[in-house]
């Protein structure tokens, strides 16, 4: 498989006014092209920060991160960020939001409003288009965040805890529903989560990343484990009870949970 | 549950109309015993010649030209307070080098009350209406400034970080995020302004003046004649109240995005 | 939380190629805050004064800061009216006391009462929306009928103003108290004067604390407005010297007062604003 994203020794410290913070050490990583990639890990391990960097928001001070072989400088649609809650315009109605990318980019008006069709009916809110965020249900708003940056077909999606906001039945379906969407474009897909069930659902391979500074502890292939037939090709609550399924969530919580010390 | 609603609400329009009807009964009782004498407190016969003589043209100036004199200076000085203060606000807000130059002017004009600009602005301007607009200007720019400039300084940065990475350039993120994000903000400092805009105006009045409200209530005082200072207290209020009634309404309109509406 | 300040970061506009220091720009922003404010200032008052020197300005129309300097410092021993600077202040300060005191005693214990009693909330608050829309300042007339052109009327001007923020934020205080607290208090068999002074009062008490810092404020301008409009009677107060300066003439004596009165004011927001916070000692 060719890699389309790697990062090498990458370090972020963060100058904080109690002291300097290091959030990532000498992080090495490869992402293949259209991979799923899942990244768990304690709270303030660094995923949050590796995110950002990987989007371009700011610039490690150490080491690089290459995409499609050249080097990361800003922040731009080809490597769109998703975040946990919806950072939505809220005085933009869902149409308008979705349009926002497209137009700055400069994409003529025609093209805009068919691909503008095309991701609204992809999501399924089409009769939506003139609502306004706070009119929507949470999960409607993340489908729309979704849909905004992957209207810009975007060669990476970076998605930040995409569905902690969400309660229970939501996540099950939105998992499901990214899947979906996730399936007629394939780009990368870099995913952080806190919840093991869902990073097994849904990743190629699961990052378990150690606690700060953050480096990667195991990386687990879930594609291999599956095999053939990957279990997000499945619905969730039929694959959550198969064994294999189950083992392959203990193991990578004991992962985590190894690394979450009481003292932190 | 509705039926006791409906019933606070009945109790509620009950008490209301009883304290405003006692009060306003204590005041016909006690004026018209003559308990106090009119100086103290005008009864509402007084009060309604007061009116009359007013608005026929109380020491031969026209109601109207009170009005005027009033409203036009006040919204002059609030409209060179928008013009002026909004853009500096957002400009501080948006640059640091602005914020450096501008930030401890502020900080030390500030705390110097309006009020307290009036002599100076007599000094410098004269009585006529230049000086008073001047004083309106003082006063209702500090309210511009300041929510200008932390509306921009608020926005969220999530908001900011998804534009750029949707491919956002500075220009834009200041024109299509910062700006209409911190909106609310910035009409809540305008509306404080006008508050203190009318209040300045009067205040203004009070020191100095040949017409309006403020010059009406001062007669009022300086010929012993209580009825007219009530009525023109009463007027100045009218107008505020009246005034804040339709910038409410402005606002609504100008953000339909808004949560706190209830048009969803 | 720790992710906030990692977004607060994402939010700057350049990617951080450069490493800090690296500009100009980035250098005095790594000075200490007071360093630059400090600069600032002083380049402001050396704008003013060459201004001033540079445009021959008459100095009854601005003088420049050294003039009004010297009238401050001449001020401390020199009378104007009724005394030098102590006795203007010191009269300032009492009225003001006056004022937001009588504030306190009225607008606390009917702010309680009023979250706590509805139909009292329903009979006071229409005349509050009756009265609301009146300044402050509008009242000296009648104030000046009442207790006559001197500091008591200048104290019922600064009462007015006080008065409705400590009231509404008294009410909304108590009224926005988590009603969860009083419902545990009531299961654990707390009695209505018990939950009103060792639930609701605490809980309240940091609103009742910015109610009163913001009344005091509001306070401390209506204290000027009223020196200058309501002050015929009196010859004293910060106000007066303003004024004063105006009718003699003596830009310097006007702009003079404008300044202390500002520093003033500043040190009683910053005096309240730290009483403020040891109202809330409990809050994060
Ligand atoms: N802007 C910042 N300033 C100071 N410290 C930061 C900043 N951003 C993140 N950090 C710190 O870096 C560490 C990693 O943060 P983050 O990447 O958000 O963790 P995660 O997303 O894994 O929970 C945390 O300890 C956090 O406090
Ligand atoms: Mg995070």
């Amino acid at each position: 498989m060719q890699n389309d994203l790697s990062y090498e020794n990458v370090t972020m410290r963060f100058e904080g006014r109690s002291g300097a913070v290091q959030a990532l050490e000498r992080f090495d990583f490869q992402v293949n092209s259209s991979e799923f990639l899942v990244i768990v890990g304690p709270s303030g391990c660094g995923k949050s920060t590796l995110l950002h960097l990987t989007a371009g928001l700011y610039k490690p001070p150490t080491g690089r991160i290459l995409l499609g072989g050249a080097e990361i400088k800003e922040p731009g649609p080809d490597k769109a960020i998703v975040f946990q809650n919806f950072s939505l315009f809220p005085w933009k109605t869902v149409h308008d939001n979705i349009d926002f990318g497209l137009r700055i980019n400069g994409i003529p008006a025609t093209e805009r409003e068919e691909q503008i069709k095309r991701v609204i009916h992809l999501i399924g809110l089409e009769g939506f288009e003139n609502h306004y965020p706070r009119q929507l249900s949470g999960g409607m708003q993340q489908r729309v965040a979704i849909a905004r940056s992957f209207v810009l077909k975007p060669r990476t999606l970076l998605m930040d805890e995409p569905f902690a906001a969400l309660d229970a039945q939501n996540r099950q379906i939105m998992q499901e529903e990214l899947v979906r969407i996730w399936q007629t474009q394939r780009p990368t897909v870099l995913f952080i989560t806190h919840s093991v069930e869902e990073a097994v659902f849904l990743a190629d391979r699961v990052i378990v990343m150690t606690r700060r500074p953050g480096r990667v502890k195991e990386v687990i292939d879930i594609a291999q484990i599956a095999g053939e037939n990957h279990w997000r090709s499945d619905p969730f609550d039929e694959v959550i009870r198969r064994a294999d399924f189950q083992d392959t969530r203990s193991r990578i919580w004991g992962l985590v949970k190894s690394e979450i010390s009481v003292r932190n | 549950m509705n039926g006791a609603a409906r019933n606070n609400g009945l109790a509620r329009a009950l008490l209301g109309a009883i304290s405003i009807g006692s009060v306003l009964a204590a005041w016909w009782l006690v004026t018209s015993l003559e308990l106090v004498k009119p100086l103290i407190l005008p009864p509402p016969a007084d009060v309604w010649t007061g009116f009359l003589d007013i608005w026929h043209g109380y020491l031969n100036v026209p109601f109207w030209n009170h009005f005027l004199a009033s409203i036009s200076v006040m919204l002059g000085g609030y409209a060179m307070a928008i013009v002026v203060g909004v853009p500096l606000g957002i400009f501080m807000a948006w640059n640091r080098v602005a914020d450096w130059v501008f930030g401890p002017l502020l900080q030390i004009l500030r705390p110097i009350p309006p009020p307290a600009w009036i002599p100076l602005a007599i000094l410098w301007f004269g009585i006529g209406y230049a000086g008073k607009i001047f004083i309106v200007f003082v006063a209702a720019a500090v309210p511009c400034i300041l929510n200008s400039y932390l509306a921009i300084k608020q926005t969220p940065p999530e908001l900011l970080s998804s534009a750029r990475s949707l491919g956002a350039k500075p220009r834009t993120l200041l024109f299509e995020v910062a700006i209409p994000s911190g909106l609310p903000t910035i009409m809540t400092g305008l509306r404080i302004a006008l508050g203190i805009a009318w209040a300045s105006i009067v205040a203004a009045e009070l020191v100095v003046s040949l017409a309006g409200f403020g010059f009406l209530i001062m007669n009022g005082y300086r010929n012993l004649e209580s009825n007219i200072v009530f009525v023109g207290m009463a007027a100045v209020a009218v107008l505020g109240l009246l005034m804040n009634v339709l910038f409410v309404h402005i606002e609504r309109a100008l953000l339909p995005w808004r949560e706190d509406q209830d048009n969803g | 939380m720790a992710d906030g300040s990692a977004e607060a970061r994402a939010g700057r506009l350049s990617i951080e190629a450069a490493p800090k220091g690296a500009t100009l720009g980035d250098w005095i922003e790594a000075l200490p805050n007071a360093v630059r404010v400090s600069v600032m200032l002083l380049f402001w008052l050396a704008v003013w004064y060459g201004v001033v020197e540079l445009f021959n300005v008459s100095k009854d129309f601005l003088p420049n800061p050294i003039d009004v300097l010297i009238r401050i410092v001449r001020l401390a021993w020199e009378p104007v009216g009724a005394g030098a600077l102590l006795t203007h202040a010191w009269a300032s300060i009492v009225r003001l006391m006056w004022g937001f005191a009588a504030a306190i005693l009225i607008g606390v214990p009917l702010g309680l009462a009023m979250a706590y009693y509805r139909p009292l909330q329903w009979l006071v608050a229409p005349l509050f929306e009756l009265f609301r829309y009146i300044p402050p300042i509008a009242w000296a007339p009648f104030a000046m009928f009442w207790f006559g052109a001197g500091s008591a009327a200048q104290a019922y001007v600064i009462f007015t103003s006080s008065f409705a923020p400590i009231l509404i934020n008294t009410f909304r205080g108590v009224q926005l108290v988590d009603s969860r607290l009083i419902d545990a208090a009531r299961t654990l068999g707390a009695k209505s004067w018990t939950i009103l002074f060792e639930v609701a009062l605490p809980a309240a008490l940091p609103h009742v604390a910015t109610g009163l810092r913001i009344g005091l404020a509001t306070g401390w301008m209506a204290l000027i407005a009223a020196e200058i409009v309501a002050g015929t009677g009196s010859r004293d107060g910060l106000g007066y010297l303003i004024l004063q300066g105006q009718q003699q003439l003596h830009a310097d004596l006007t702009i003079g007062a404008m300044v202390l009165i500002g520093i003033l004011g500043s040190l009683i927001d910053v005096s309240i604003r730290t009483a403020e916070r040891r109202f809330a000692y409990w809050r994060d």
